[in-house]
This record gives structure tokens, C-alpha cells and sequence, in this order.
């Protein structure tokens, strides 16, 4: 408005006021589209990370892969496709039906028919289609008909293992075993799995052998049929690490088709029962004696008579009614005997020894069935000399695998796992509940059973691999009697003797006298060969070299004519 | 000096629109490469835990077992058919052993005359 420009005035243009203006609006629409540009390139660049955040925080971690000691494969979640229907859009019912049942033979065309007139807009068809059937009804084209992937977690091995992997229910949630423990008390170990960024999880890498899994189950099927057994049990631990390396509990379930897995005589035994392991509780006792010092493998022990706590009278099964040495009274599995070692170190020192190797308490694994020890209400005079014997007490057999490897390794008590544990990590969990002398002690009579007493069958199953154990025969209570009739037949063990690397314990239900046993259907005639067959099957699995005597020679010469002449 | 300006602007406009939107383009075939990718690898990976969880099933220790017995022979291995590393260097020791020096010539056909 009639003001010039005095900044500016070799301008030739005229220098309108507009002009100043028009800069100021450039400069404004360069600032502005500046700002949008920057805050453009800023977007772009730093994008990935606020997305990949975004999207964290609704991944759920994939439940791991089961994978034995070695990484064979045990349990992995796979993709399966199922077949449904949208009934309202099937135009032809009749030619869709003759398609489907062409490919997959399986489905009933009379329920087809029926799915597939609703009127609803769907239906399931069939489950799991393999990926064959899939492709060929996808070529087919019937329209109306789709997959659906879903996840579903698979066993490869069938049974093999089942009590310790346990199952998961159509969710993926574990229901038993060490599915369970991923998702519960294992969360934390399960997390250290997964990798977020790759979606994906290392495996669990469980205790448990493959090989030698499939032994110990195999050779007690054969057990559980030759002897007509209700059911039959048995545990490989190894003795330094308290590894599980083999879990039987037959008869057993399929965790493909989990439907029978919670009937009662499916159980796993091994951990969820408590049985009176006779076996296993008078090596205790001895343990005890000779570790308080009340006596030492020179030590006797008068049987020649029942011994009598008040109205109740203490037999010996293998009666010798003479004055035993304490071999003796090990090797034949003297009631009398163990009973009088137990009242000399009496009560007060009985409890606190139990208590002392954990028999008083639950023992907690990874495995979530685990059962309370069953012990008598009140610990008077016949109840220590019937526990002595392992009458009235009953435990799991895990526990009494896990603390009968302590009497054998030197004394040291370690919790069982079924996950692998590095060698060198053990000396944490170890505690010390016997002097390393007395193992030896223990070592010796263990042996000594195996060479002359009522183990004999073991070691005669499994040549050179020193075998050592103590058999047990329980009467069980029926009606709240002791039966005669109904057993429960038992042995732990651990080879080779001279340094015990594996513990085996195998335990049978009501075995029954077969052909062969002369009437017999105590622990030596049963549960101890097939302790034999199992350790001469898993031997050589785990790196143990054979070594013989002179009598174990006579018998692999006699063994090998045997074989050449077949 | 306005006016070309602006034409600079305009032509500069119509450069950057066209250079925009090809990388648009090749980014969204880029993008549809990665994707079809990234569903290779998630059905890749699929199958090999598929394969895994079949090859688990085939090695199950009872099968092979039942095959080994059935198309080989084997059976469980005895305690006699274990041999030391020790000792299998004495019982190599038993067997006729052939002296390299005795013949001359050919060496390997020397032993085989000798096994026959």
C-alpha cells in the first residue's frame, strides 16, 4: 500500500507487499511438509521395533518338544487339518457324499448324509485328515467343504514312556506326568525353553533312555504274562545322578488316545502308589545298624525263635531257627533278625534315621503324582519292629529306588529328576546320610545276596555284570488281612557292585506259582530273573564291560554250546 | 523467474509421484515375496516336525527290534560276544598270521594263497 521496499531496491520487479508475504507462506509450507517428511522418515526407520513389541505381547510360547537323553523324539505338536462343511452351500448333497467316501473310505455315508441336510452353516466332518486325503480332496473341489488346521500334540512312541510324558487334553494343557509339570511347578523352566523371537522352543530334554525304556518295559510285559501278575512295575536310576532313565508302570495307557489313562489300575505305580517294599526297607534297617555302629557284618543275631512284641508273634519266612551272623540274616531275609537290629538302635534312633533319608515325608520329582509315604500312626515297640521289615510302611517305589542308591554310592542321598542333569551339578543336591564305609558294608551284603542268597537269579541272568540286590515278598492286605495268597514281589539292585553306576528296582503284583517255579511265587522266582534279564538287556546299552569268575565262566561256556548248537 | 520456479516445482512434483510410486511397487513385491517366503519356511518347518515326529515313530526300539529279528537274524548279544579292546589284540595274535617278508611280489596275493 504504497510502501516500498527499501531493503531491496536494484529489484527490477516492482516490490509489492504480496511478495513478503508469499515468502513467509513458502517458508511455512516448506517448514510444515519438513516436519511431515521428518516425522515420515521417523515413522519408517523406527517402525519394526513398535510393531515387533505390538505383536510380543500377544505370542504365546509354543508348549516344547519332549526329547529323550540322547534327542530321539518323544512328544512334538504337529499341524493336523480336519474337514468341515457348510451344509448351505453344498448344492448337490448326494454327489458331495459319493466324492468324500471315495477318498476317504472311512466316513459312514449314512452320518454324511445326515451332517450334511442341517440347516446350519457347520459341521465337523471328519478329524485329523492325513496330509494325502487333504490334497485329494482339495483336487476334488466339491464346494462347501474346507480345512481347518488345528494343533495337536503327538507321541511317537506310543507307550513307550507314557507314565512319565503323561498326556495334555484337546487344549494342549497337561493333564499328568511331565506335561503337567511344563505347564505348572516347570512354567519357569519352560519359559528358559522358548525363544519369542523365533516362535519356536527348545526341546525338554527328559532323563529318561530310550533304549532303555523299551528293555525294562518289554522285559516286565513278559514277567506280567508269564506270571500272571496283576501288574508289574520297575525303575533304572542311575546311582550317581539320581537320573530316571527308565519308568515302567504296566498295564499302561497310550497318550495318543489318553481316554483309559485315568482308570485305576493304569496308574503310574512307581510314583502315585506306596507299596510295602520289603526289599528295599530291611536294606534300610541294615543300613541303620550299621551305620550307628550296633553291630558290623561280624555281628549275630539269635532266630531261633518267633519274637514276641506283646500278642503278636515275628516269623521268619525262610525259617533257619539258629543264631544268624548279620550276612546270614541278610541273605535270608530274616524278619526275626532285622527286627532285633532295629530294636537295638531303638526307637528314637529308627524315627530319626527314616526321617533322616526322607522315608517320613512326600518326595517331590518333576513328576506331580507322587504319594505320601503310609506310616504306622503311632510308632510304639511292634510298629518299629514291623517297619524294620517293612510291614505297616509303605512307600514309592521311586523312594525306595532314590534311597536305596544312596545306601549303595557312598551315601549320598539325591532327589531323583526326570530331566537330564549335567554329571557335576549333583554334589548340590547330595546329602550325605550314611558314612562311605558303611555303603561299602552295604555294597558287600548286597553282592553277597546276589552270589549266594536270594538274588541268586539275577546274577545268573545277567552274567559278568555284578550284580548286587536284596529281593522282597510282601504279603498284601486283603480285607484288612495279610494274605498269604496275594503278593507283592519285589527287588532293587545296582550293578556292577565293586561301584554302582545303575539301580534297578522291579516289583510285581500277585505274581502266581507258574510251571517252572515248583510252586513257588516269592520275589527270587519272579521279580528277580526279570531284574536279571533287564540288567543283562541294559548292560551294554550303558557302557558297563562285562567281567567274569571262574563260575560265570563255566556258564557262558555252557551258554555258548547251548547257542551254537540252536 | 516465478513461473519457472514453479515449473521446476511442478516437474520436480511429477519425478518424485513417479519415483514414489515404483518403489511402492517393487516394495509391495518385495513384501509379497517375503510373505510367500516367510509361508514356505512356516510349511517347511511344518513338515520337518512332521517327518521328525514319523522318523521317531519308525525308530520305535520295539519295531526295530521285531524288523532286526525278522529280516537279520539278531538277537539279543550274549555276555560272551562282548570283547575288550585289550583283549581283542591277543586273540588277533592266535590267528596264522603270514609273514610280509617271507614272499616276495605281491603281498596281498600271498595271504590269500595262504587263507585258501
Amino acid at each position: 500500500m504504497g510502501f516500498v521496499n527499501p531493503v531491496d531496491p536494484n529489484d527490477p520487479a516492482p516490490s509489492l507487499p504480496g511478495r513478503n508475504r508469499l515468502r513467509l507462506v513458502m517458508v511455512g509450507f516448506a517448514l510444515c511438509f519438513a516436519l511431515i517428511a521428518g516425522r515420515a522418515a521417523q515413522l519408517s526407520m523406527l517402525a519394526p521395533d513398535v510393531h515387533r513389541t505390538a505383536r510380543s505381547d500377544t505370542y504365546r510360547s509354543p508348549r516344547p518338544d519332549i526329547v529323550d537323553r540322547n534327542g530321539v523324539l518323544l512328544a512334538t505338536d504337529i499341524q493336523i487339518a480336519s474337514l468341515w462343511a457348510n451344509p448351505r452351500k453344498i448344492i448337490d448333497v448326494e454327489e458331495a457324499i459319493e466324492l468324500l467316501t471315495a477318498v476317504a473310505p472311512e466316513l459312514d455315508a449314512k452320518v454324511l448324509h445326515k451332517k450334511l441336510t442341517k440347516d446350519r452353516a457347520f459341521v465337523w466332518l471328519k478329524r485329523e485328515v492325513s496330509p494325502a486325503q487333504q490334497r485329494a480332496i482339495h483336487n476334488q473341489g466339491v464346494p462347501g467343504v474346507g480345512f481347518r488346521n488345528e494343533t495337536v500334540r503327538v507321541y511317537p512312541m506310543g507307550r513307550l514312556a507314557a507314565h512319565t510324558l503323561g498326556y495334555v487334553d484337546v487344549d494342549s494343557h497337561g493333564l499328568s506326568g511331565m506335561e503337567k509339570f511344563l505347564d505348572d511347578q516347570g512354567a519357569l523352566y519352560t519359559a528358559s525353553l522358548s525363544d519369542p523371537a523365533q516362535r519356536a522352543s527348545l526341546p525338554a530334554q527328559l532323563s529318561i533312555d530310550v533304549r532303555v525304556q523299551h528293555a525294562l518295559a518289554s522285559e516286565i510285559q513278559k514277567a506280567v504274562d508269564h506270571f500272571r501278575a496283576k501288574a508289574g512295575a520297575g525303575v533304572v536310576l542311575n546311582a550317581k545322578t539320581a537320573e530316571v532313565l527308565a519308568m515302567v508302570s504296566l498295564p499302561d495307557f497310550n497318550p495318543n488316545k489318553p481316554k483309559h489313562a485315568q482308570e485305576q489300575i493304569r496308574m503310574n505305580r512307581v510314583t502315585s502308589g506306596v507299596y510295602e517294599l520289603g526289599s528295599v526297607i530291611k536294606a534300610v534297617t541294615f543300613a541303620m545298624a550299621l551305620d550307628a555302629g550296633v553291630t558290623n557284618l561280624k555281628g549275630k543275631y539269635d532266630a531261633r525263635h518267633p519274637l514276641v512284641i506283646g500278642r503278636a508273634r515275628i516269623n521268619d519266612f525262610h525259617a533257619q531257627k539258629r543264631i544268624l551272623t548279620v550276612p546270614e540274616v541278610f541273605l535270608y531275609s530274616s524278619n526275626i533278625g532285622t527286627a532285633r537290629m532295629a530294636l537295638d538302635v531303638g526307637l528314637e534312633g529308627h524315627q530319626a534315621f527314616l526321617r533322616k533319608v526322607g522315608l517320613f515325608e512326600r518326595m517331590i520329582t518333576e513328576i506331580p503324582e507322587a504319594a505320601a509315604p503310609l506310616l504306622p500312626k503311632r510308632w510304639s515297640k511292634l510298629a518299629t519292629v514291623t517297619a524294620a521289615f517293612g510291614h505297616g510302611f509303605a512307600v514309592q517305589p521311586l523312594q525306595g529306588a532314590a534311597v536305596t542308591a544312596s545306601l549303595l554310592n557312598g551315601g549320598r542321598l539325591i532327589r531323583p529328576t526326570f530331566l537330564k542333569r549335567e554329571h557335576d551339578t549333583v554334589g548340590g543336591f547330595a546329602k550325605q546320610v550314611i558314612k562311605p564305609q558303611t555303603s561299602e558294608q552295604m555294597r558287600y551284603l548286597f553282592r553277597l545276596n546276589a552270589q549266594k542268597g536270594t538274588a541268586r537269579k539275577a546274577a545268573g541272568e545277567a552274567l559278568g555284570y555284578r550284580v548286587g540286590g536284596k529281593t522282597g515278598t510282601a504279603e498284601k492286605v486283603v480285607n484288612g488281612r495279610y494274605s498269604k495268597n496275594h503278593r507283592l514281589t519285589s527287588f532293587i539292585g545296582g550293578f556292577p557292585m565293586e561301584d554302582p553306576k545303575y539301580v534297578v528296582l522291579v516289583m510285581l503284583d500277585e505274581p502266581k506259582a507258574v510251571k517252572g517255579t515248583f510252586g513257588y511265587a516269592t520275589s527270587g522266582w519272579n521279580a528277580v530273573p526279570t531284574a536279571g534279564k533287564v540288567i543283562s538287556r541294559i548292560a551294554p546299552l550303558l557302557g558297563v564291560q562285562p567281567e567274569f569268575d571262574e563260575e560265570e565262566l563255566a556258564k557262558l561256556a555252557k551258554l555258548r554250546a547251548k547257542d551254537q548248537r540252536n | 523467474m516465478l513461473k519457472v520456479f514453479n515449473g521446476m516445482l511442478v516437474v520436480g512434483l511429477v519425478i518424485s509421484a513417479f519415483v514414489l510410486y515404483s518403489l511402492e511397487h517393487s516394495m509391495r513385491k518385495h513384501e509379497r515375496h517375503i510373505a510367500s517366503l516367510k509361508r514356505e519356511i512356516s510349511t517347511e518347518k511344518e513338515t520337518i516336525k512332521l517327518l521328525n515326529a514319523e522318523w521317531s515313530y519308525l525308530i520305535r526300539p520295539e519295531r526295530l527290534e521285531r524288523l532286526a529279528a525278522q529280516h537279520l537274524g539278531l538277537r539279543q548279544s550274549r555276555p560272551y560276544q562282548l570283547v575288550r579292546r585289550e583283549e581283542l589284540t591277543g586273540m588277533v595274535s592266535m590267528r596264522p598270521t603270514v609273514e610280509p617278508s617271507s614272499g616276495s611280489g605281491d603281498l596281498i596275493g600271498n595271504i590269500l594263497k595262504e587263507m585258501q
